[in-house]
């Protein structure tokens, strides 16, 4: 069996390049059920998009239902339901008991349980396998070892977390949000409390300085694993990120492209040459999570921020004109003639070159590239397909 | 409605009996934040007092846990033992293949939160569920006038909102290059939001993990009346509570009476939870699950 790369998506956009960049499958929240609701730009209709599109690829796309269901969340879900069904979405993601109940008794959706029930254990993904799942999402705190006895058991297909930000608690078994700020997190309303900066007491005793006690995770990055879980025979390797950028999606999709079917054709790389392809993109310290058994503070954030903004993206190809050698990109980031660039297409390739002249779509000569999502046009010799990523090169 | 109280060693379970507690809630090596680990040794002299004994078995159970659970639950075959409260699933399963499912109790702290998983957990044939910490008076007696199967509730005490596998303490100490002899199992730990300075979050770690809890504990005194009516089982936590606070609590539950008497004392550290206060949706980010 072929494992699966699986790719998050917060609109139409990102779950195309992720599937252009070589993601097998994307997975997705509609504006219901989900509790990415506030990542997600889809509604039925581009939900049903979306599914031709990845079908015309032979490729899939996962619906996230995954809040923890009140009474009255539960208003338009068999609706909801039929609709997927009918646009032939490939799988559901869920949590809740009355999901499942209601896609068994009303579809035959193909049913994946989310990482949300923190499945720990091959017993309980039986149990979920005979109860109707086909794919259970195991908790992110299972060291390779544990991921290894939970599958020489398990009936169920298996889903492994490899990239992304992680829960610092077993998922969907934490309310600090709910109590801070009135925001349920098992709903769609994570505060990220977790995050916070605090200080530490032992009975009236400060043990801290200056609110440095966090509980912050560095996100997970498990390329050193990769190939062990490829072994195993897992059934998918997602990657996280909903609220992630088109640069980042189509990157880490790539690198992680690049490393499964190199170990596929055996001609693994140096796991470096895979990490530095993601750093080209990744603007949180990353770290292992479980894989290797308990944490330490290899994998702790302190004292700081999580999140380092990156300028490293600057535009995204929307056209190219082959008589003229023109370039059409939407600019994401501030660039300037004489900057470095490379273009990173969909299959890979990366081509280098020295800005010289920046125009807008009237042709008037720019200083810089200074307005997001502003269409301007550089002079390129090479064709290069849309949805190509330009970043610029790093000074080594 | 009986009241389940922890117990926290033999020399108390006639005071808690005349405190008007039904059930005896005991850890068992599969419990975290436990009172007192050692009573699982000592069933047969709490059974001796003739009163129901629950099991505690509320860690997250991993693979190489599944001997152990198996362990614990031939304990639970004895007739005295007639729940088992677990957090985890798998606690059920593994109940139902050794024919002990009529005893589970599921508590899992935050997937219960509707009707539905009542009716659920009914076609289960287990004993009951624990409605989740976090929804409102209101939603709770919804699922009350949908009840199927026995519904409890931790209706006092400190409740835990967060429970992690890492060692959040004891990784931080070895950050701060900080010897600490004393870090798992101590009630002491508090953390302060930069934000909030007068909110104290207790934080506990043991073998299982970390776990943070409410700042204020929750008491149910003027909401009795209408748990009582549809509740099995009420469940009174002891975590960070001093014993005299702890049994004042039960006899404030048992006498209504005392109830001013004990607000009048230890108001300050109470409050009403979620009873009374809906928390919003879809306004989070990141993290997918």
């Amino acid at each position: 069996m072929i494992t699966e790369l699986l790719a998050p998506a917060g609109n139409l956009e990102k779950a195309k390049i992720a599937l252009i960049y070589g993601a097998d499958a994307v997975y997705i929240g509609g504006k219901q059920f989900s509790l990415r609701a506030r990542a997600s730009n889809f509604d039925l209709e581009m939900i049903k998009e979306l599914v031709d599109f990845a079908h015309s690829l032979n490729k899939k796309v996962y619906i996230t239902m995954n809040i923890v269901f009140h009474d009255d969340d539960i208003l338009g879900l068999d609706e909801y339901l039929l609709y997927l069904e009918s646009i032939k979405v490939d799988a559901i993601i869920c949590s809740s008991m009355i999901v499942i109940e209601r896609a068994k008794i009303l579809t035959n959706l193909e049913i994946h349980l989310s990482t949300q029930f923190s499945v720990t254990n091959s017993l309980l993904a039986n149990y979920f396998y005979d109860e109707g799942i086909k794919r259970v999402v195991l908790a992110r705190e299972l060291s390779i070892l544990e991921i290894e006895k939970v599958k020489e058991k398990s009936q169920a297909d298996l889903e492994i977390f490899i990239h992304g930000g992680m829960c610092v608690s077993y998922s969907g078994r934490c309310t600090l949000s709910n109590y801070t700020v009135l925001r349920d997190a098992n709903r769609g309303g994570c505060a990220h409390t977790c995050r916070w900066l605090y200080n530490l007491y032992e009975d009236k005793m400060l043990l801290s300085e200056n609110y440095d006690f966090q509980m912050s995770s560095k996100d997970l990055q498990a390329t050193d694993y990769v190939k062990d879980l490829l072994r195993l025979g897992v059934s998918s390797l997602k990657i996280e990120g909903r609220m992630k950028s088109i640069h980042y999606i189509a990157t880490v999709v790539s690198a992680y492209r690049m490393l499964i079917d190199d170990y596929y054709n055996n001609s693994l790389r140096d796991m470096s040459f895979y990490q530095n392809e993601i750093n080209k993109a990744e603007n949180r310290q990353t770290s292992y999570g479980f894989f290797a058994g308990d944490t330490t503070i290899e994998q702790q954030l302190y004292n700081q921020r999580s999140e380092v903004p990156t300028k490293e993206f600057v535009g995204i190809v929307k056209d190219y004109d082959y008589e003229s050698k023109l370039l059409f990109l939407e600019q994401r980031n501030y660039f300037t003639p004489g900057d470095i660039l490379e273009v990173f297409t969909p299959d890979k390739n990366i081509i280098q070159f020295k800005v010289d002249k920046i125009f807008d779509e009237e042709n008037n000569v720019l200083d810089a590239a200074r307005h997001p999502l502003q269409t301007v046009v550089v002079k390129l010799p090479v064709s290069v397909p849309k949805y190509s990523i330009i970043r610029r090169v790093k000074d080594e | 409605m009986r009241v389940v109280a922890r117990l926290k060693n033999l020399m108390e379970i006639e005071k808690l009996i005349n405190l008007g507690v039904d059930v005896f809630l005991v850890d068992t090596p599969l419990a975290v934040k436990k009172i007192n680990g050692e009573l699982f040794t000592d069933l047969d002299e709490i059974f001796s007092h003739n009163k129901e004994v629950y099991l505690l078995l509320n860690k997250m159970i991993h693979e190489t846990d599944l001997e152990l659970l198996e362990m614990v639950l031939n304990k639970a075959k004895n007739d005295l033992i007639k729940g088992i409260v677990c957090g985890d699933l798998t606690v059920m399963v593994m109940a139902k293949k050794m024919g002990l499912n009529n005893k589970v109790i599921y508590q899992p702290g935050t997937m219960n939160t509707s009707s539905f998983d009542n009716e659920y957990f009914y076609k289960k044939a287990i004993k009951g569920i624990t409605i989740s910490k976090e929804i409102t008076l209101e939603e709770i007696t919804n699922i009350f006038k949908n009840k199927v199967t026995e519904i409890s509730l931790i209706g006092h005490g400190y409740l835990d909102m967060f429970y992690s596998k890492r060692s959040l303490l004891s990784n931080y100490f070895v950050y701060k290059g900080i010897e600490h002899n004393n870090i798992k199992n101590n009630d002491l730990f508090r953390l302060k939001e930069e934000m909030r300075p007068d909110s104290f979050y207790p934080i506990f770690e043991d073998d299982g993990g970390t776990h943070i809890f409410r700042d204020k504990a929750l008491e149910s005194f003027n909401e009795m009346n209408v748990l009582k009516m549809y509740l099995d089982d009420f469940f009174v936590e002891r975590m960070f509570i001093d014993d005299q606070e702890y049994y004042d609590s039960l006899l404030a539950y048992q006498d209504s009476s005392y109830v001013p008497k004990f607000l009048e004392k230890y108001k300050a550290k109470y409050n009403k939870g979620f009873y009374y206060q809906y928390t919003e949706k879809l306004k989070g980010e990141l993290n997918d699950n």
